[in-house]
């Protein structure tokens, strides 16, 4: 059930929530700032300039800190969440675009994109522990501590990478779908769960002999991925579709499938309530839901028809990007073809 | 293929000019800055493929997996 969309800013994609201060920190990528929402009021109370193209955002309670990747500064941007100022900025890999933390080994891991590698940072000092290779595409990672290893997937090689936290050497590899940005590990199933946005699935991975064991299937483009506070199910935003699918652990099943913004991408839950945030990217905002399935439903989601299916196209009249001069809908008069709605980011 | 470019929030023409670059992008482009076009459809959400029959007539819509797309235009040119 949604609770709230919040306006938050251009292109949100991280998110993190502040469960003490009743806080949620948004990194608007296209705006350079990190929106703090307050979760009392729904209203953005403040917007913290960081470095360029914020996309990940990471919240550590003990230091009182917001981190942010920004992809295109090779930076992570540190905020004091009291003060609200940009305390620091660290140097780290090209592109970085994932972000987490481990908050009990006190480190926090960054996927480097371009740079094919992951930088280990301590959650303390800021100083870098390690940089590993990774390959081509490195974003977003997870963790798994009863195992030491550390999983970065890869969104352009199509893979994941698995580390172990006491050599800092990578120890395995997997191919997974195309497309892979979003990762959650399910330590007690020796499981993660990988998001594959252009396969347009999830790839149940075993975290003991790193091979994929069943592709998952959810909404179309799935971009973002957490695993809810039991543990019994992951909730997966699907960028294509504008919903998050809740997909559970055991099973493999998609329980639901449920409208949120346009163009969801970064969800997070809060382990205190376990409400579920999600950024929308299209719409700008910032969706707040409540799961209120105690478990798998009788009936699977099934994605419902779209109502434009069997109706006539609406006529155009667009901008083409090219020439600059306007194009109509009735050019493409009696021929078959495709429209591709797409945006950059 | 007509590429339809939505949500970029700022200026479109250089966020798809280096969106192009990088990925080789060719053919037609046009530009629905504010999603007005997109929202009337009834699109929630990008990639999302519309296939147009000749008599205008839509006959999916979504379509992201690259096999999802082949089978859908197999069927749509016959």
């Amino acid at each position: 059930m949604s609770l709230a969309e919040i306006p938050v800013g251009l292109d949100p994609e991280g998110v993190a929530v502040d469960s003490r201060r009743r806080r949620a920190y948004v990194a608007c990528s296209r705006a350079d700032y990190v929106a703090v929402v307050d979760l009392e009021t729904n209203e953005v109370v403040a917007q913290v300039v960081v470095g360029s193209e914020p996309i990940d955002l990471a919240f550590d309670p003990a230091t009182d800190r917001i981190l942010t990747a920004d992809a295109h500064s090779d930076t992570v941007s540190v905020v004091d969440a009291e003060t609200l100022e940009l305390v620091a900025t660290v140097d780290v890999g090209m592109y970085p675009s994932g972000l987490t933390a481990d908050h009990e080994s006190r480190r926090i891991y960054c996927g480097n994109s371009l740079g094919s590698t992951m930088t280990v940072l301590d959650l303390d000092t800021l100083e870098t522990i390690a940089t590993v290779e990774a390959e081509v595409g490195a974003g977003a990672i997870a963790f798994d501590r009863t195992r030491n290893l550390v999983v970065c997937v890869n969104f352009i090689a199509a893979s994941a990478t698995f580390v172990d936290t006491k050599t800092w050497e990578p120890v395995g590899r997997v191919e997974v779908g195309s497309g892979a940005c979003a990762v959650g590990v399910v330590p007690e199933r020796g499981e993660a769960f990988v998001v594959n946005s252009l396969a347009g699935t999830v790839s149940r991975v075993s975290l003991d002999d790193f091979t994929v064991r069943e592709e998952l299937a959810v909404g179309s483009a799935p971009v973002g991925l957490t695993v809810a506070p039991a543990h019994d199910r992951v909730y997966v935003s699907n960028r294509g579709a504008g919903t998050l699918s809740v997909l559970g652990v055991a099973d493999g099943d998609q329980w639901a499938q449920l409208p949120v913004g346009e163009g969801p991408g970064g969800v997070v839950v809060d382990p205190t309530d376990g409400r579920v945030y999600v950024a929308n990217a299209g719409t700008g905002t910032l969706s707040i839901l409540v799961d209120r399935l105690s478990g798998p439903p009788a009936t699977a989601a099934v994605e419902e028809r779209h109502p434009l299916i069997g109706a006539k196209l609406p006529e155009f009249s667009l901008l083409d990007f090219r020439t600059g001069e306007r194009r109509s809908s009735r050019e493409w008069a009696e021929r078959k073809y495709i429209v591709n709605f797409f945006a950059s980011w | 293929m007509i590429l339809v470019d939505i949500w970029e929030g700022t200026d479109p023409r250089p966020e798809v000019e280096r969106f192009c670059e990088m990925w080789g992008i060719q053919g037609t482009i046009l530009l629905d800055p504010d999603a007005a076009y997109a929202q009337a459809l009834g699109i929630r959400g990008v990639p999302t493929n519309v296939l147009v029959d000749s008599d205008g007539t839509v006959v999916d819509v979504g379509l992201v997996r690259i096999e999802e797309l082949e089978a859908a235009v197999a069927r749509l040119v016959g």
